[in-house]
């Protein structure tokens, strides 16, 4: 039973404030109580309304818990733990407070009851998780921190005001359902959540800042802001027909963008999205089973992507190198890494007896159960691409492939802990998926251990790494970048603003710089000369003769003040004798 | 020297990995045609569509899968999306 008034999300946000103040070993202790006590207060949680609060008239809920709330709450929670174990070692109090303030605004926007309760923590979390990229404390970093605070400033505002105009509609704030209204305000509330769930082409701030955030901050970046916005999604837009397609189409578009990728870390980021797009696609659906498997594959994706970050991270970390291209023959000096980023890598493939293969299922054999061929065909198709890249060409590259001199070492032991721990997890959902099933919202039957579906998966998995190897030459990644919908205010920004100078510039030097030139000559300028002849005239004129007058009196005056007592004393007694003759004679 | 370094190092033995993978490959096409065929008690509701009942049909979606996300990708890239690094700092 939880007393009414803890809320898990304010322990990180409040509690992580505690940490400047502590020093060595009672500060790691206190880095790890923090998230440890958030978790095991989500982990106690009985289902209910709590934390309700009368503000300005609205009944806020800021703990609603039930069965959705409550399984986005223990994986928010124990990767707050996890990425605490993976930072331990980094000194800088502010990156502590923002990534634990970070993960406690993801808490309060799972158990927030209401759309105010709900945008107060998703805009912490945007200031919170600009703040990682930023303290990066790199000019490229701090750029991008900029953008991407930029954006979601932007998304929030889209949210406010839809949020707004649901609550005159509708004249209630509660976060339930938003039906299939498609009114201006589901329309604005559906983009902010969309956009926050990376969906193109509003996804690109996402393999923008990760890559640049802080090795520690980016396994933080990868938990939170896309799955607290698939979490909102399922609550408010389930079964929202276009998300099915939207879905499919981010599933490969994250894979296309990761074949051209050659920053370790922005492949993974790609992946994000491509993951992200079976969830979007699951929401789509709106089945028991397809948000089942939406909810699954967020909480399997959560631990797979933090592990694959932290290794990414961790050679970045010990190497200094974030490309491709400089990387290479790694597996010599970092084999334990390796071992537990392949786990990762496994994970995410959806290879048998590892997280992705038991949730991934689950979404498309929703496509399957509501008979959508093509959805089916390309979810499957973008497995394939995942293995491709995050199985096969990242490992391959950064582990093996031609050793391009870059140093390396196994990294921190908190590094290692933490990996290995999202490695146990990930395996043991693999293994025992009912672990994670009995706790889905929905409450139904689902094996996904079925011969067919394990021998067509192997297959496709070993037949993938056969075409891997024959095109390997055309597989090698080139020091570029690639295009994405970031160009529109990264570049596009700067084109408009050279569009407009241009006609801008002849308005003001031709238009108006013809007008000011008339109105100054003519009229300012001649008025300024009648002014200056009064001036010269009059005003001068007078200034002088008071001067004059007053040089003349003082003259008459210098006689009268001679500076002598006798002549002072004559004139007083004078005046004396002409007050007495006054007095006596009137 | 690892395990891992001395299998990739030494071609001979290199070359007896590569020998394996090609078995084992051929070992899953194999499973996946004859397993459910042996124990098909579960194959009623394990197919959805009709495509998935094709022999072979994983491993060879997995192969033309893998094929045209390479193509169509580095087409795409080469085509209109990859720029050099410094694009957005001019």
């Amino acid at each position: 039973m939880t007393p009414d008034w803890v809320h898990p999300g304010l322990v990180l946000i409040l509690g992580a404030w505690i940490l400047p103040f502590l020093k060595g070993g009672l500060k790691k202790t206190a880095m790890l109580a923090i998230p440890g006590t958030a978790m095991f207060i989500c982990f106690t949680m009985s289902t209910g309304s709590f934390c309700e609060v009368n503000f300005l008239g609205q009944e806020l809920t800021f703990l609603r818990v039930d069965k959705l709330s409550l399984i986005f709450s223990y994986i928010f929670s124990l990767m707050a733990l996890l990425g605490m174990i993976f930072a331990l070692h980094v000194d800088d109090d502010t990156q502590h407070i923002s990534a634990l303030g970070y993960a406690g605004g993801a808490l309060g926007v799972t158990f927030a009851g209401d759309l105010v309760a709900l945008y107060l923590f998703w805009e912490f979390m945007a200031v919170t998780s600009a703040l990682l990229v930023w303290l990066r404390r790199e000019p490229e970093a701090e750029r991008a921190a900029f953008r991407y605070f930029l954006v979601h400033v932007f998304g929030g505002l889209v949210l406010l005001a839809g949020i707004l105009l649901h609550g005159h509609a509708t004249g209630s704030f509660a976060f339930e359902h938003f039906g299939e209204s498609g009114g201006i305000a589901w329309g604005l509330i559906l983009t902010a959540f969309l956009l926050n769930a990376a969906v193109p082409p509003l996804g690109a701030w996402l393999p923008d800042a990760y890559p640049q955030a802080s090795v520690t901050g980016a396994v933080f970046m990868t938990a939170f802001t896309t799955k607290s916005a698939v979490y909102v999604l399922i609550r408010g837009f389930a079964g929202t027909d276009f998300l099915i397609w939207l879905g499919a189409f981010m599933a490969i578009y994250g894979v296309v963008y990761a074949v051209l990728e050659n920053d370790a870390r922005r492949l993974l980021a790609y992946h994000i999205i491509s993951q992200v797009g079976y969830m979007v696609c699951g929401v789509g659906i709106g089945t028991e089973l397809a948000i089942n498997g939406a909810t699954a594959h967020a909480f399997a994706h959560i631990l797979y992507k933090a592990l694959l970050f932290m290794g990414a991270g961790a050679v970045i970390h010990m190497t200094g190198k974030n490309k491709l291209t400089e990387m290479g023959g790694l597996y010599k000096t970092m084999p334990i890494t390796l071992g537990l980023y392949m786990i990762g890598a496994c994970a995410i493939s959806a290879v048998p007896l590892f997280s992705g293969f038991v949730s991934k299922s689950m979404v498309v054999s929703a496509a399957g159960e509501k008979e959508l061929p093509w959805i089916f065909l390309t979810l499957t198709l973008a497995s394939a691409g995942t293995f491709l890249h995050t199985g096969l060409k990242l490992p391959y590259y950064m582990f093996f492939g031609k050793d391009t001199g870059a140093k390396g070492a196994e990294p921190p032991k908190n590094m290692l802990a933490a990996m290995a721990l999202a490695a146990i997890a990930c395996t043991v959902i693999g293994v025992a998926p009912n672990l994670l099933y009995d706790h889905l919202p929905n409450s139904l039957e689902y094996h996904p251990y079925t011969l067919a579906h394990v021998t067509a998966t192997m297959g496709m998995l070993g037949f993938t790494a056969l075409g891997f190897f024959m095109l390997l030459k055309h597989l090698d990644p080139e020091p570029k970048i690639s295009l994405d919908t970031d160009w529109f205010y990264r570049r596009g920004s700067a084109a408009f603003v050279a569009l407009t100078v241009r006609p801008l510039a002849r308005l003001e030097f031709g238009f108006v710089g013809e007008i000011y030139a008339f109105v100054m000559r003519r009229f300012v300028l001649g008025g300024a000369s009648v002014l200056r002849a009064f001036d010269t005239h009059i005003v001068d004129f007078t200034a002088v003769g008071v001067g004059r007058l007053t040089q003349a009196s003082s003259r008459i005056l210098k006689t009268t003040v001679s500076g002598n007592i006798q002549h002072y004393g004559l004139i007083m007694l004078a005046g004396v004798l002409v007050l007495l003759a006054l007095v006596m004679f009137i | 020297m690892s395990l891992l370094q001395r299998i990739l190092e030494d071609p001979a033995r290199f070359k007896r990995l590569k020998v394996v993978f090609y078995v084992t490959l051929v070992l899953i096409a194999a499973a996946e045609v004859v397993l459910p065929k042996v124990f098909h008690k579960d194959d009623a509701h394990a197919h959805h569509f009709d495509f998935e009942g094709w022999p072979v049909f994983g491993s060879a979606y997995g192969f033309v899968s893998c094929v045209v996300i390479i193509l169509v990708s580095k087409f795409i890239g080469k085509l209109w999306l990859m720029r050099k690094e410094d694009h957005y700092d001019s």
